[in-house]
């Protein structure tokens, strides 16, 4: 490691010696202690526009309209500028430093969503190789829809949501994916999962995970679907088995028993689906070979499985994630949780599903201590980062980092009840795609920085009035810089509550900082880059 | 050259031209041969990398250590047990 904080020094040093072998990113990104976005231009006049965030190679902004129709692209460029005198350095920046189109270079404006449709702003996807961006639009939600058709009970309907592969280098729309009457959990990317040219898509309404394939080409292709089924040609086996024709009394009398009386009705399956046979038999036969003993194992049954059999069977998909090519981590839960926001109080349940095999691997609760201490060891391979996204593999986690890990420990003894804190820690599981931000300037061994004001997650936090530090780890008390969102003064008015969220750029040290307030006020932008 | 170390066949080395030209006296290794046959590898073996990245190995081997240890579970019979932190070698 370098033996001097001076950046020259540092660069002669780095002339001469090689860093240890698998450390090149990591001793490269100590310069980053050097370049820190220091200055802040407050309030810049910039268009009407909701920022998205930067993809994750830093080549594109990708905001929407205010009118959540359109996509609006940029470039990241720098701010540039002449001066004719002498000694330039301490003077003030120009002018046009105040303006957003000096730092970005508008691409293009491309239409998404047609009319009755709004863009879902806070989704986006993207793939590093082909420089790809997945983008969704979708019409009002309704409630209270009913269960027809194999929905199921519960969960809300959406009339249309379109999946728009985009071409981020020039605009183009290359294929769509268009979902009728079903629901999928759209903000924060929650209902799709990316991995390399995979994309996981659960459908709530209809308990399915569908997979799909993202060639070079740019069309999205169906792999398989999960939940009904779990083989490819399950369907076509059942259909040409005579065994399959449903019962037609019995599906009304039971509609009948619920009150409901519509005429046209699909018959119900008779079996349960695919996929949750798969589960049920998995915890059949875990209980079963726990006891050798048969009047044993028949107790054990009855208390563990037939007890709560209906619970297990009532399950719902939740949340999905790739850990690897083959396998998907899949929560489990109640109908109710499905939707909701705070999902704490209700139960979950965590399997690995083999999607070649079609096997579930394993099947933990949601409290289950085994399950935490993988998520402690090894919370890199969650975030399943593929071979083709060079920066996503080094984000900074308590898995690879000592100072995340040691405030990941405080907490844990600082929790009034360890059960709670495992299953609050196990609630981010399965993560949310790409919602960590690659900036080295969240490295843990590079910066401390309050994670509760700012972090690499992407999302919104309360704002406050007082700017965010970043002190250098390596150099004890050295403030190196300060993120101060809102207006440079602070806002006039103190009640209202104010919510900022953050972009970081990867790789240049430049961030956004936006600041709203939860009336349709105008956003406050600042800039924050290296001068 | 490598010194003195033994090979299996005699006639390993046979081409070796040896840098020095004052050394020009080609040696012939020391032969062995293993009284036991413990280290011989399988004729059939295969070595490949682990297709499956170290979590999804581990949850593997979970599931296989519960299906190996059906005695000690009886102790604890409800489903929502608190399962006892299991130990690695990392």
């Amino acid at each position: 490691m370098f033996r001097s904080n001076n950046v020259a020094a540092r660069i002669f040093e780095r002339q001469i010696s090689s860093p240890a072998p698998g450390t090149s990113v990591h001793c490269a990104r100590r310069f980053y202690e050097n370049i820190v976005p220091s200055h802040t231009i407050f309030d810049m006049e910039c268009p009407d526009i909701l920022f998205r965030k930067f993809s994750d190679d830093g080549q594109y902004l990708i905001t929407f309209s205010r009118n959540h129709q359109d996509l609006i692209v940029y470039r990241p460029t720098w701010l540039s500028f002449s001066c004719r005198e002498q000694d330039c350095h301490d003077h003030e920046l120009p002018s046009k430093a105040n303006k957003f189109e000096s730092f970005f270079t508008q691409l293009y404006t491309v239409t998404l969503a047609s009319s009755g449709e709004l863009i879902c702003k806070d989704f986006f996807l993207y793939t590093e190789k082909n420089q790809f961006g997945i983008f969704a639009t979708s019409t009002a939600q309704i409630h209270d829809a009913p269960a027809v058709g194999g929905a199921i009970q519960g969960i809300p309907s959406i009339e249309k949501i379109t999946f728009h592969l985009v071409r981020l280098e020039d605009g183009v729309i290359l294929d769509e994916r268009v979902f009728c009457n079903d629901y999928i959990n759209l903000a924060h990317s929650m209902g799709v999962f990316l991995y390399d040219d995979l994309m996981a898509i659960v459908s709530l309404r209809y308990q399915r995970i569908h997979i799909l394939q993202i060639r070079d080409s740019g069309n999205l292709v169906d792999v398989r679907s999960i939940g009904e089924y779990c083989r490819e040609d399950d369907e076509l086996f059942l259909n040409s088995s005579a065994q399959c024709t449903p019962n037609p009394d019995r599906n009304r009398t039971h509609n009948i028993e619920n009150g409901l009386d519509h005429n046209q009705h699909t018959p119900e399956a008779p079996f349960l689906g695919g996929l949750k046979q798969r589960l049920l038999s998995f915890i059949f036969r875990g209980i079963w070979n726990e006891e050798d003993d048969p009047t044993v194992r028949m107790q054990c049954l009855k208390k563990k499985f037939y007890f709560h059999f209906q619970d297990y069977a009532d399950l719902v998909i939740w949340k999905v994630q790739f850990l690897d090519r083959h396998h998907l981590l899949i929560k489990f839960g109640s109908v109710d949780g499905g939707v909701a926001r705070n999902t704490d109080n209700h139960p979950a349940f965590f399997a690995v599903y083999n999607m070649e095999t079609t096997e579930i691997i394993s099947f933990y609760q949601n409290s289950a201590d085994e399950l935490y201490t993988l998520f402690e060891l090894f919370c890199d391979h969650f975030h399943s980062s593929s071979k083709n996204s060079f920066y996503m593999n080094f984000l900074s986690t308590h898995s690879n980092n000592i100072h995340a890990l040691e405030q990941l420990r405080c907490n844990k003894n600082k929790a009034s009840s360890l059960p709670q804190f495992v299953k609050k820690m196990l609630a981010t599981l399965p993560i949310n795609c790409q919602s960590q931000s690659p900036s080295p300037y969240f490295d843990h061994s590079l910066f401390r920085y309050d994670e509760k004001l700012i972090s690499s997650t992407d999302r919104h936090r309360q704002s406050t009035d007082h700017p965010i530090k970043f002190i250098s780890r390596r150099q004890p008390n050295i403030l190196k810089f300060k993120i101060k969102p809102g207006p440079e003064s602070g806002s006039a008015d103190t009640r209202t509550k104010k919510i900022s969220s953050f972009l970081f750029h990867p790789i240049l040290p430049l961030a956004i900082s936006v600041q709203q307030t939860l009336f349709l006020q105008p956003a406050v932008v600042n800039i924050h880059f290296r001068r | 050259m490598l010194g003195s170390w033994p090979s299996i066949d005699p006639h390993n080395f046979s081409q070796f031209k040896p840098n020095d030209p004052s050394n020009s006296k080609r040696m012939t290794p020391v032969t062995y041969r293993p009284t036991h046959d413990r280290t011989v590898p399988p004729p059939d073996q295969v070595i490949g990398p682990e297709a499956k990245n170290i979590l999804v190995r581990h949850f593997y081997q979970h599931a296989e250590e519960k299906l190996r240890t059906k005695r000690a579970s009886s102790e604890n019979p409800s489903p929502e047990r608190a399962s006892k932190v299991p130990s690695f070698c990392l």
